[in-house]
């Protein structure tokens, strides 16, 4: 098994009186994506928030490379981020939003990856302002800006949602190339079969509890299905994941 | 911070509702030194829309700010950078945009058509005025995680300072005239920020005689060098106690 790049170590994270995120534990590994997974209000946000150091957690710890996340930010530099609603200053360009990010990054020249930025068809609008882009565009922004830095660590929230085909492949194989290099990947996605092919774990959250997390072949190989779309759901129906629950 | 407050700052230069602000100033401004033929009578009109328009701007554009911008103060706050750097950085841009609105609406007219002491304490206690509301703004909008609650909070709180606090002072001093509230009269005055920023300004022009009996009272206190001091101190209060509380909230909260 490869290091152990992020670790939940019982993370709980309470709302008031709603705990958010049950007894969390468990690590996502260096060259591995992870899809997460769950219904509406499961914990996915949450978690990745944790993560991210938007929220603190009430209980446990995390790690980042070994380092437990607290008040310095340095950590935050390995990571590369896709929000699921990407909003952005109004009157300011897409070339200055990007000029900002790698300014506050303190990137040097050659750890910029631009390479992208042409792929998803932005180098002609590095001038527009970004309250006149369409949601789809924003989100390409986003993305470029999630993996501008070539993170070691990649989490990405929906990254589909709001993109034509083209360029959500494009993404995707992006993250594809995160992992392959070494990285680590957490997505959260509805739509399971844009990301299916990518994913090398899942792991599914139910209100707030972690139910599973478990490579895509053992899934696949216990509910006798090719695809996991369909694996998912049937595993969830019939309770098969009662062995590892 | 530096690097937020620049991006911030080139953002809010183009911010309609800032431009907006220094044009509202500034037809106010130059409306009123053209109807009124003496600059003093002016100058008098202007403290007045000053003391509402100023505090109620600057409250309620910082909420709506901070709260449009909250998506992206969370990708801000994922960065390799301390919740304290975006913080300072954003309220130092907003600050700045605003007074620098504020200059071009209300310090240039004043320039051109009343150059006096009593202009410049204006634009002075306008500027302070700008800088307590700005911070009371972003202080309520970190506590109140809703728009329109924090919104609904900033209009109560001008409210409150413009015309529910005198109204108050007002009805205690005359229920109260047969005692000696003198003592008590500045320190309440004092309270409000906006009521001194209005005394400061008020005592340029020479208006505390016709303000009577309280009148003499501030002119002997805040007319002095020591009276000033003690006014610039709690004008200073009112911006740094607002702003201490946001950076403990912002450091602590759950974006």
């Amino acid at each position: 098994m490869a290091e152990a790049r992020i670790t939940f170590q019982d993370v709980g994270k309470r709302y008031g009186s709603l705990w958010a995120l049950r007894h969390v534990d468990c690590a996502f590994h260096a060259g591995e994506v992870v899809m997460l997974i769950g219904p509406n209000a499961s914990g996915k946000t949450t978690l990745i928030k944790s993560l991210l150091g938007l929220v603190s957690p009430t209980e446990g710890r995390i790690t980042v490379n070994g380092e437990v996340i607290g008040s310095d930010p340095a950590y935050r530099k390995a990571i590369g981020y896709m929000p699921q609603i990407s909003q952005f200053p109004a009157t300011l360009t897409i070339g200055q939003l990007l000029e900002m990010m790698a300014d506050i990054r303190e990137l040097r020249a050659d750890e910029v990856e631009d390479s992208l930025v042409e792929e998803l068809g932005l180098s002609a609008q590095l001038d527009k302002r970004l309250s006149t882009l369409s949601g789809g565009t924003k989100q390409k922004v986003s993305a470029v800006l999630a993996l501008r830095s070539r993170p070691g660590i990649l989490v990405m929230d929906e990254p589909t949602a709001g993109l034509d085909p083209l360029s959500s492949q494009r993404v995707l194989q992006r993250a594809a190339a995160v992992r392959d290099a070494g990285g680590t990947v957490l997505i959260t996605s509805h739509l399971m079969e844009e990301v299916e092919s990518l994913a090398d774990r899942v792991a599914y959250l139910e209100d707030g509890n972690l139910k599973f997390l478990l490579p895509v072949q053992e899934i696949l190989s216990s509910t006798g299905s090719t695809r996991l779309s369909e694996a998912l759901p049937r595993m969830l129906e019939s309770n098969a994941l009662s062995h590892v629950l | 911070m530096l690097k937020v407050f620049k991006y911030t700052l080139i953002d809010l230069a183009r911010n309609r509702f800032v431009l907006g602000y220094a044009l509202l100033m500034l037809l106010v401004a130059q409306g009123l030194f053209a109807l009124e033929g003496d600059p003093t009578k002016a100058l008098l009109s202007l403290v007045q829309v000053v003391m509402a328009l100023v505090p109620l701007i600057a409250l309620v554009f910082t909420v709506v700010y901070m709260y449009d911008t909250l998506e992206f103060t969370q990708l801000l706050a994922v960065q390799p950078m301390r919740r304290s750097a975006i913080l300072g950085g954003q309220l130092l841009a907003l600050a700045a945009a605003l007074l620098l609105a504020q200059a071009i609406g209300l310090g240039l007219p004043l320039l051109v058509h009343s150059p006096t002491v009593a202009a410049l304490v204006l634009s002075l206690s306008g500027s302070a005025l700008v800088l307590v509301f700005a911070a009371l703004g972003a202080l309520i909008a970190l506590k109140q995680r809703e728009k329109a609650r924090g919104v609904g909070v900033a209009l109560a709180i001008w409210f409150l300072f413009v015309l529910v606090y005198d109204a108050l002072l007002m009805w205690g001093m005359f229920t109260l005239s047969d005692y000696p509230i003198e003592p008590f009269v500045v320190p309440l005055a004092g309270i409000n920020p906006i009521d001194l920023a209005r005394i400061m300004v008020m005592l340029q022009v020479d208006l505390a005689a016709m303000m009577g009996y309280s009148g003499a009272i501030y002119k002997n206190f805040f007319g002095s060098v020591g009276g000033t001091i003690v006014a610039a101190l709690i004008l200073s209060l009112w911006v740094a106690v607002p702003v201490l509380f946001a950076f403990r909230v912002f450091r602590r909260k759950d974006l």
